[in-house]
């Protein structure tokens, strides 16, 4: 039997009966190779360069110092490692003194992107790895003019005295700590023991940086995980970086989401092309078993033959989608991050095996169904054999792709989502396609003869035309919510960064100081966002208690905000880039009288246990104030905007001397402005944050440019699985198309005819794919990338029409050559 | 060779049984050619289904070379299928996407011959095609078509031949050609045949005709006149002394 399969799929190869089945399964492959290995190249790429952001791969903080075991295992796993020191201290020129947060470095360091050391502040410098020479240190240009020092000065740090050697222009940076943070240094780690800088009780933050291989890296951090305590943590990885962390993840859920709508997109083609192959066979079948094949060879004669396409189709749709791969990072390698991971056999696996699965449960009920015609069909054609219940069989092939589905995007909450949607998207359509089926007939009876005719092919065989719709409105809706989701996604982050996002933060400005920068700032034509006022302060009771007894020894460990000073301020209004999530906000002008209101973030409301009604007591300046939180904000901490941890009533503040805060945009020419600022108050303290937002502003670029390239490709594989579906119900539409031929019709009422039907056809299936996608788009929305449910309703007119026109083109393009023929070749094949 | 008893088929419609064929009993011995005549709807097709084990008898016994077909499953059926019979369609069935060769070769291989590509040559020529071997059924015209199926249903040697309206799909002249190479054929390989048909030529050429009217049985005849001039089967032990014979 096996020669006779050989044999057979040989001949059906030339006769094409196997090649539309053969190309969807090597198309759906090939689409998913490619998408599912660019995907994690691209994913693994972007980590890189978050990496670059961070510093190192990963970076393991512990106020204890590291393990010399941990640095040890590190190098055992072919990782580089560098070990640091981060505290505050004093460094002091003339009777000048600055708290610093200092960097003591063991190692190199960055060990992933570059620090860009300068000869004087504001200028472009030299890139570096390395750390200071020991004696010496590079400090950010702000500890200079609050020192009034210049690169070659001596600083005293501690006991001893060190030279400033350079400026940091820039470096990897965690833009969310920036404003807690006193402007840095890096120092040599061999000066600390000498400056006696260090003292029982002093806090200090050790830090273990790593970089290395992707696998490597992450068997160490499986090995490292367990042994951490609840005072240590490791930042980098899937985590990102604090500034990115949300882009990134929605990248990821979506370069993921796209990997995994290949899949179910293959699972149409398939399934369609498998439905026409088994009903082109019925004939063939029916002749083996009246010329005495038994039932069990022709099972195997079918079996053999799905094996064989299904191995051949799997091995080139492999190669093929490499190619393709290949050949996008190789043409667009100018824009995508550099360096490229390697290809990773998961993808390639993932595609292979789906392949298969897919082919195997959307297949073989219908090559089951072969073997079951009754041998009598060669005297009554209408005999058809009962469908093989198929339901254990796809339950088992859903079963298995979900498996599938997991493993290459490690998460279940998105394979749920799409498994579920998909399925209630294809009852939604079976149960729609049925109405509007009802509906289009007698929009049919209304119309001229040659449109009836094709509306009535439609009515003749409903349940064809329901499966059509069906294949068509998954394919659509895929596409579709792919699109909408893009779309969504790269709205979100150009909203992040808008052009003129403020990328100068100036703070400690005082009181007196408030009306000369304005002055500056106007002389300069540079906008603010407006000037906020900032209290420092420590909170100290909650709800009446010792903050360090009303929570547990645990909770009061991890809760860092208690443990330093927070920038309180007070408003009026809610500010931007932040949310509500319980509580109400504050009337302009209210009550005088009762409890100061507070406003807590959701992090402070989780590090401390406290909800709406309960108390905060501040020490402010040696002065307790005493406040009722009265709501509770989500922080966006990736806007680039000032943002508070506790935000008071104003009533509660105004009487505390405050120190400014202001943000604005400068443009590359202006930073002389900040020089002329300095020098007129010294004390003010500038943070820039522009060369970090370019850093973020270049990865977001590429993020976009990945998922417009991953949408592509989706477009790509569900135009393939169309044509495939066309493809496959092209026999029923040439043979009828020909029948009205021989019956005496002319070509335009043919093509009416034909266009008529395939673009009613589109238009229902266009109409499912938006109302299902509706409902995809926002359970992903909700579920995976945090934001808000949204309608499209302009999508509800463009789509269907859009859907129509695709279709009628598509399917005219594939018909109208075989049209051509002779009528009689036609039929004799038939 | 053939043999039925109370042969009784119904279908239930709607409401009701309808009763397509009743208590045939018929004895077809080995080398007959019989006739099945009747109008649309008489139930020729299928008493043929029946007497091929296509189908299955609501009632009735249907005996083919021993074998008693109302007691075999759909395996048991195609294997004596396999062995004893070959069959010739109006529709002439030929699988469009196999060669006029590989058609022929089918229930060769299917019987587990060797050389099943050597002795399906040998039968395409003996009907005329050995030009068009590896034309595929849509290159062939009607007649031929009808040629390349009576080659694949001699291929097997069966001991038994059933044709549906062998000539209907074809014009007079082609008709008569068929009709020809199917008499011809039958002589030399002693086949037993059974065929169903409106065309009273055809029938004339049989030894014996049936007729079926509404289900019924309704005459019997035997055809003396080609009793007379038939000449006895030659047995042909195989295809090669066929060949030797027509070369």
């Amino acid at each position: 039997m096996r020669q006779m399969a050989l044999k057979t799929f040989s001949r059906d190869w030339r006769a094409g009966e196997v090649k539309v089945l053969f190309f969807a399964l090597m198309i759906a492959v090939a689409a998913m190779t490619a998408i599912g290995v660019i995907t994690e190249r691209i994913q693994g790429s972007m980590g890189e360069q978050a990496s670059e952001f961070l510093g190192a791969d990963y970076v393991v903080s512990s106020p204890r110092a590291i393990p010399q075991e941990w640095q040890e295992q590190a190098s055992e796993n072919n990782l580089v490692s560098s070990l640091q020191q981060g505290f505050s201290t004093v460094l002091s020129k003339g009777d000048k003194f600055q708290l610093v947060s200092v960097r003591a470095l063991q190692g190199n360091y960055p060990l992933k992107g570059e620090l860009e050391i300068a000869d004087k502040p504001f200028a472009v410098g030299i890139k570096t790895q390395e750390k200071p020479e020991a004696g010496t240190l590079w400090a950010e240009p702000r500890v200079l003019n609050l020192l009034s020092a210049q690169v070659g000065d001596r600083v005293e740090f501690g006991a001893v005295e060190l030279t400033i050697a350079g400026v940091i222009v820039s470096g990897p940076g965690q833009a969310s700590e920036v404003f807690n943070v006193a402007p840095g240094v890096v120092i040599n780690a061999a000066d600390v023991a000498a400056a006696e800088v260090i003292q029982p009780g002093s806090r200090v933050n050790y830090n273990l940086l790593i970089a290395g291989e992707l696998a490597e890296r992450e068997s160490y951090i499986q090995w490292l995980k367990p042994q951490l305590n609840a005072t240590q943590r490791i930042t980098g990885g899937k985590e990102g970086t604090p500034a990115l962390q949300a882009s990134m993840q929605r990248a990821e859920s979506f370069l993921r989401l796209a990997s995994l709508v290949s899949v179910v997109l293959a699972g149409v083609a398939i399934a369609v092309a498998a439905g026409r192959y088994s009903r082109r066979h019925f004939d063939y079948a029916a002749i083996y078993r009246c010329l005495g094949m038994q039932i069990k060879q022709v099972h195997q004669l079918y079996l053999w033959q799905l094996a064989l396409i299904g191995l051949i189709g799997v091995v080139l749709g492999v190669i093929l989608g490499l190619l393709i791969q290949q050949f996008i990072i190789w043409q667009f390698a100018d824009y995508l991050p550099k360096p490229m991971v390697p290809i990773s056999p998961v993808p390639v696996a993932v595609a292979a095996l789906s392949g298969l699965v897919v082919l195997l449960g959307f297949a073989l009920p219908s090559f089951f169904q072969i073997a079951k015609v009754p041998p009598l069909r060669v005297l009554r054609k209408e005999l058809i054999p009962s469908a093989v219940s198929g339901w254990i069989i796809y339950l088992l092939a859903i079963g298995a792709m979900a498996l599938l589905m997991w493993w290459q995007s490690d998460s279940w909450m998105l394979v749920a989502i799409l498994l579920l949607v998909s399925l209630v998207a294809f009852i939604i359509i079976r149960i729609f396609a049925w109405l509007i089926f009802k509906v289009g007939i007698w929009l049919g009876k209304r119309s001229p003869t040659s449109v009836r005719f094709g509306l009535g092919q439609l009515k003749r065989y409903p349940a064809f035309t329901i499966s059509q719709i069906t294949a068509f409105g998954l394919a659509f809706m895929i596409i579709l919510s792919t699109f909408l989701i893009r779309t969504e996604l790269l709205a979100e982050w150009k909203n992040q960064l808008p052009d003129d996002a403020p990328n100068h933060f100036l703070i400690n400005v005082q009181n007196y100081e408030v009306e000369s920068l304005d002055k500056i700032l106007n002389d300069n034509q540079v906008e603010t966002s407006g000037i906020y006022p900032m209290v420092r302060g420590r909170v100290t009771e909650l709800n009446d208690k010792p903050a360090a007894d009303y929570l547990s020894k645990e909770e009061y460990q991890r809760a860092r905000a208690l443990r330093r000073e927070l920038n309180l301020t007070w408003m009026e209004q809610l500010p931007n880039a932040n949310k509500l999530v319980a509580g109400d906000w504050w009337q302009r002008n209210g009550d005088e009288t009762g409890a100061i209101k507070l406003s807590i973030s959701t992090e402070i409301q989780e590090m401390m246990k406290l909800k709406l009604g309960d108390k905060i007591g501040f020490d402010i300046g040696g002065l307790t104030v005493e406040g009722v939180v009265a709501n509770v904000r989500e922080i966006q901490w990736d806007s680039f905007q000032p943002n508070f941890f506790v935000i008071f009533e104003p009533k509660g503040l105004k009487d505390f001397p405050a120190s400014y805060i202001t943000s604005f945009h400068l443009k590359a020419g202006q930073k002389p402005v900040l020089n002329n600022i300095l020098q007129q108050m010294p004390t003010v303290t500038i943070i820039e944050l522009d060369k970090i937002m370019a850093q973020v502003q270049k990865i977001l670029d590429q993020v976009t440019l990945a998922v417009e390239f991953i949408m592509l490709f989706v477009l790509l594989a569900g135009i393939a699985v169309l044509y495939a579906v066309l493809q496959a119900n092209r026999d029923e539409r040439v043979l009828s198309a020909t029948l009205l031929k021989t019956l005496g019709a002319q070509s335009p009422f043919i093509r009416a005819s034909l266009v008529a039907e395939l673009a009613l056809l589109g238009s229902f299936a266009g109409l499912l794919a938006v109302m299902t996608s509706e409902i995809l788009v926002s359970t992903v929305y909700i579920n995976v990338l945090e934001l808000g449910a949204k309608l499209h309703p302009l999508y509800w007119l463009i789509v269907p029409i859009a859907a129509a026109l695709f279709i009628a083109a598509v399917g005219w393009f594939g018909v109208h050559n075989l049209l051509k023929q002779p009528a009689s070749q036609v039929l004799r094949q038939a | 060779m053939l043999k039925t008893k109370n042969l009784t088929k119904t279908v239930s419609s709607q409401d009701q049984d309808l009763t397509i064929l009743s208590d045939i009993n018929l004895t077809i011995a080995e080398g007959d050619s019989v006739a099945v005549i009747g109008a649309s709807g008489s139930g020729k097709s299928t008493l043929l289904s029946l007497l091929a084990g296509l189908d299955l008898p609501s009632k009735g016994e249907v005996e083919l070379a021993a074998n008693q077909f109302h007691q075999m499953n759909e395996d048991e059926r195609a294997a004596v299928r396999a062995q004893y019979v070959g069959f010739v369609f109006q529709s002439f069935h030929l699988l469009p996407g196999l060669t006029a060769l590989e058609n022929v070769m089918l229930p060769i291989e299917l019987k587990g011959d060797k050389q099943p590509r050597q002795k399906a040559l040998d039968i395409l020529t003996k009907v005329g095609l050995s030009e068009r071997v590896s034309h595929y059924p849509n290159q062939l015209s009607g007649g031929e078509q009808q040629r390349v199926a009576i080659a694949r249903a001699f291929a097997s040697e069966p001991k038994i031949l059933f044709a549906d309206e062998p000539t209907g799909n074809l014009d007079s002249v082609n008709g008569e050609k068929i009709i020809e190479l199917l008499f011809e054929l039958n002589g030399q390989f002693g086949t037993t045949l059974v065929l169903v048909t409106h065309d009273q030529k055809l029938a004339n050429r049989c030894q014996r005709q049936i007729g079926l009217d509404a289900g019924k049985l309704v005459s019997d005849s035997s055809n003396t006149a080609i009793e007379t001039s038939k000449t006895p089967p030659k047995q042909v032990a195989s295809h090669d002394a066929l060949v030797e014979q027509v070369g």
